[in-house]
């Protein structure tokens, strides 16, 4: 069953997306801020990070680069979850180290299907 | 933008203008939260809904496109590629987030109360928290303008609204009161119907609650005076009584109440029926504000026809994020264009008038040259139709008179042709095919052909008479023409040839002798269809034939190459370049030598003739003068629109 942890730091963001996520099959486990992310990748055990952009404390662009930057192993794949829909996020959110992004509101079954693309044979 | 409670904080309830793109993109992110947990939640309770349960599936369906209404509306005014929003367009865009808002509140109310609801308590949570995201879309008024007192509460998805409570029981008022401030609404309490009248006719309100049975004057009277009263007739009424009586709910509506609610009421049908009058009533305000706006924009266009359109007039109908909004816009641009490019336009036609009178006065008493061989004489009637007035000239293809056409009472030009130009019976029916093409061109800068003729061997055309002169003779006598002028005669000669073109006839001899004025400074082009048939005189072999002067043809006609419509602009170069300084941009002392320099000289560029005329007009003489075609304005449409874009 793949594990994912969702950084985010709105309690109704976390608690409905792992909520579906939990729903087709997903192991979520949740951090609610920055640092939290951080030091729950850095202990690893995920197959994939939803990691959204606007977090507290050190936003979601810093926390991938810290994460990419404490990895030793292969990389775990994060997808930048944001609600910005800025021109320009989704770059910005590859050259942290995203591997790929999505825009909120969730589109679940594109979520879906950026989370399985990822996942490849893993899942 | 650290919502770590769910809410959204109320920083972007402030109703300034927005600077910045992240700015913008904060506002766009704390309204687009609420709408991510809005769609996530239903979703979930749609997973969880049997497909059969259409009861339950529909209003959760209605929230999922109230939602999608939401997101459209907030990338409209909230754009990505937007740095800055208005005030305005803020306010805007929160007043068209309650409607779609107010759906999802009734769709959710809906699901709450249905009766029978399979729904469980986790359910019934979920319900609760898209009703709180909602909530989060629109922002209530600031509490300064709430009364003081009056303490405008939380958890209502309405805007504070003006409700009057009429109820002679002070307990009712009371309980009233509160329920309706916790909603979020600024109540005000009337003891009687008399009191709530004086009320009503001196301060505005959104709603009145209004109880049946009171001493003095009751519910049914008060509102009965609400309706028949203009100033209040639009004020939603709910009526609240104690009578469980079905008669006075029916005889209630009838009179025009919106609702009616028996006492003791359930707080959440207070609750969904205060919001659905308030609702109803925003959207007729809305409504009405909307036809109110219409009739500006349709105001505007009465006065852009009686020429008192100002810029901008329509003011904060331009403003509105919607599609009249964008209309008023497009037609505000649309008409500040028309009225500058008009009063281009008259200035330019100003300065050809006055070119055009210094001209006459100069040829006044001058030699309107006789013709040296006329073929007919005034006071001589030809083909038993034309009378001939009077002798206008001589061409190179024969001569023109003005005459007077007995059939058409009307006067009109004759040109004989040449017995050499007409001698080939071939050559004479292309001529007709030509003048056949050229009838079809109706333009007011286009003189227009009317007939070919033949009387004793004589071929004859008639044309409408112009009065007026020839570009060639206002050249003649002004020398250098005003740039206005240039710009006047060079646009009207472009309006000309976009639409001889489009109707697939090539003028093929524009030069200045071709060119009318007349005195009101319109510009008419003759003699389309005519050239073909000077072509044949043209035949270089034939040097004593030559009719003209090659002065005014593209290399690709003097080469013998197929011409197309690019030979005409090539002509208006020409045309221009003398206008502007008075003399040819090729000269030579014979016609041969002529060819020559148009092959292979370049003219002297017209920036070095002349010093008052603007750069893209002499830029654009030149590019006209291109020797390839291709490197010419492709178009008369083009050189319409690049003349029109000179000031």
């Amino acid at each position: 069953m793949p594990r994912i942890l969702l950084v985010e730091d709105n309690e109704m963001n976390r608690d409905m997306l792992s909520r579906r996520l939990a729903r087709r099959g997903f192991v979520v486990e949740m951090a609610v801020d920055g640092p939290e992310g951080v030091a729950k990748a850095a202990a690893g055990g995920y197959d994939l990070i939803l990691m959204d952009m606007s977090l507290p404390a050190i936003d979601g662009w810093e926390a991938t680069r810290r994460i990419r930057a404490a990895e030793t192993g292969t990389p775990v794949p994060i997808v930048a979850l944001t609600a910005h829909a800025m021109a320009g996020d989704r770059e910005k959110a590859l050259e942290a180290g995203c591997n790929d992004y999505d825009t909120k509101p969730v589109d679940l079954d594109r979520l879906l299907g950026k989370i399985q693309a990822l996942l490849g044979g893993s899942a | 933008m650290t919502d770590a409670a769910g809410t959204t904080p109320n920083a972007w309830r402030a109703s300034g203008a927005v600077t910045g793109s992240q700015a913008v993109a904060e506002l766009r992110h704390n309204l687009r939260t609420p709408v991510n947990h809005i769609v996530g939640y239903t979703e979930m309770l749609l997973e969880d809904a049997p497909p059969e349960d259409t009861a339950r599936r529909a209003p959760l369906q209605e929230i999922l496109a109230a939602a999608q209404d939401v997101l459209a509306r907030i990338s409209v005014v909230l754009a990505p590629t937007l740095s800055q929003v208005a005030a305005e367009a803020l306010t805007g865009l929160y007043g068209d987030l309650r409607e779609p808002q107010a759906r999802i509140v009734r769709a959710v109310t809906a699901l709450q109360t249905q009766s029978g609801s399979a729904l469980d308590a986790a359910a019934l949570d979920d319900l609760g928290k898209i009703l709180h995201a909602a909530e989060q879309l629109a922002p209530h008024r600031p509490a300064a303008e709430a009364t003081p007192g009056a303490g405008v509460g939380t958890g209502s998805h309405d805007a504070a609204c003006r409700v009057l409570v009429v109820d002679d029981d002070a307990a009712n008022r009371d309980i009233l009161q509160r329920r309706l401030q916790r909603l979020g609404h600024r109540v005000f309490p009337a003891e009687s119907g008399v009191r709530a009248l004086e009320m009503l006719a001196a301060e505005p309100f959104d709603l009145v609650l209004l109880d049946v049975m009171m001493p003095g004057m009751d519910g049914f009277e008060v509102l009965s005076r609400i309706k028949q009263d203009a100033a209040t007739r639009d004020i939603p009424v709910i009526v609240i009584s104690a009578l469980d009586d079905l008669s006075a709910a029916v005889r209630c509506i009838e009179q025009g109440a919106e609702d009616f609610l028996s006492k003791p009421f359930e707080p959440v049908l207070l609750k969904a029926r205060v919001g659905a009058s308030l609702e109803k009533k925003r959207l007729r305000d809305r409504e009405r504000a909307y036809l109110r706006d219409v009739d500006r924009v349709l105001g505007a266009a009465g006065a852009v026809e009686a020429g008192t359109y100002q810029a901008g007039s329509l003011g904060d109908v331009a403003r509105r994020a919607d599609a009249l909004g964008k209309l008023a816009r497009v037609f505000d641009t649309m008409a500040t264009q028309v009225r500058a490019r008009e009063q281009q336009l008259h200035e330019q036609v100003r300065a050809l008038r006055a070119e055009i009178a210094t001209a006459r006065r100069a040829t006044v008493g001058g030699s309107t040259k006789a013709s040296e061989v006329p073929t007919l004489h005034t006071g001589e009637r030809l083909a038993g139709r034309y009378d001939i007035l009077a002798s206008l000239g001589n061409g190179g293809m024969g001569a023109v008179y003005r005459a007077k056409d007995l059939e058409l009472g009307e006067e009109v030009a004759l040109k004989t042709l040449r017995h050499d130009l007409v001698g080939d019976p071939q050559l004479i029916e292309r001529f007709k095919t030509e003048i056949r093409l050229a009838r079809r061109i109706s333009h007011r800068n286009v003189v227009r052909t009317h007939d070919l003729g033949e009387w004793r061997g004589t071929y004859f055309l008639t044309m409408e008479y112009v009065e007026g002169i020839t570009v060639r003779e206002l050249i003649d006598t002004r020398g250098r023409l005003a740039a206005d002028a240039v710009l006047a005669i060079g646009s009207q000669l472009a309006d000309a040839l976009v639409v001889a073109h489009s109707e697939g006839v090539i003028h093929r001899d524009i030069k200045p002798q071709n060119l009318l004025l007349d005195g009101q400074g319109v510009l008419k082009v003759m003699d389309f269809g005519v050239a073909r048939l000077a072509e044949r005189g043209n035949q270089l072999t034939e040097a004593g034939l030559v009719v003209g002067t090659p002065a005014y043809m593209p290399p690709e006609q003097l080469f013998g190459e197929e011409i197309d419509a690019r030979a005409d602009l090539w002509a208006c170069g020409v045309v221009l370049y003398e206008c502007l300084t008075g003399r040819l941009p090729f000269e030579a002392a014979t016609p041969m030598a002529l060819i020559a320099t148009v092959l292979q000289d370049e003219p002297t560029p017209l920036a070095d003739l002349t010093s008052d005329a603007p750069p893209a007009l002499t830029g654009l003489v030149m590019q006209l003068l291109a020797k390839r075609r291709d490197d010419r304005v492709p178009s008369a449409q083009a050189l319409r629109e690049r003349l029109g874009a000179i000031a």
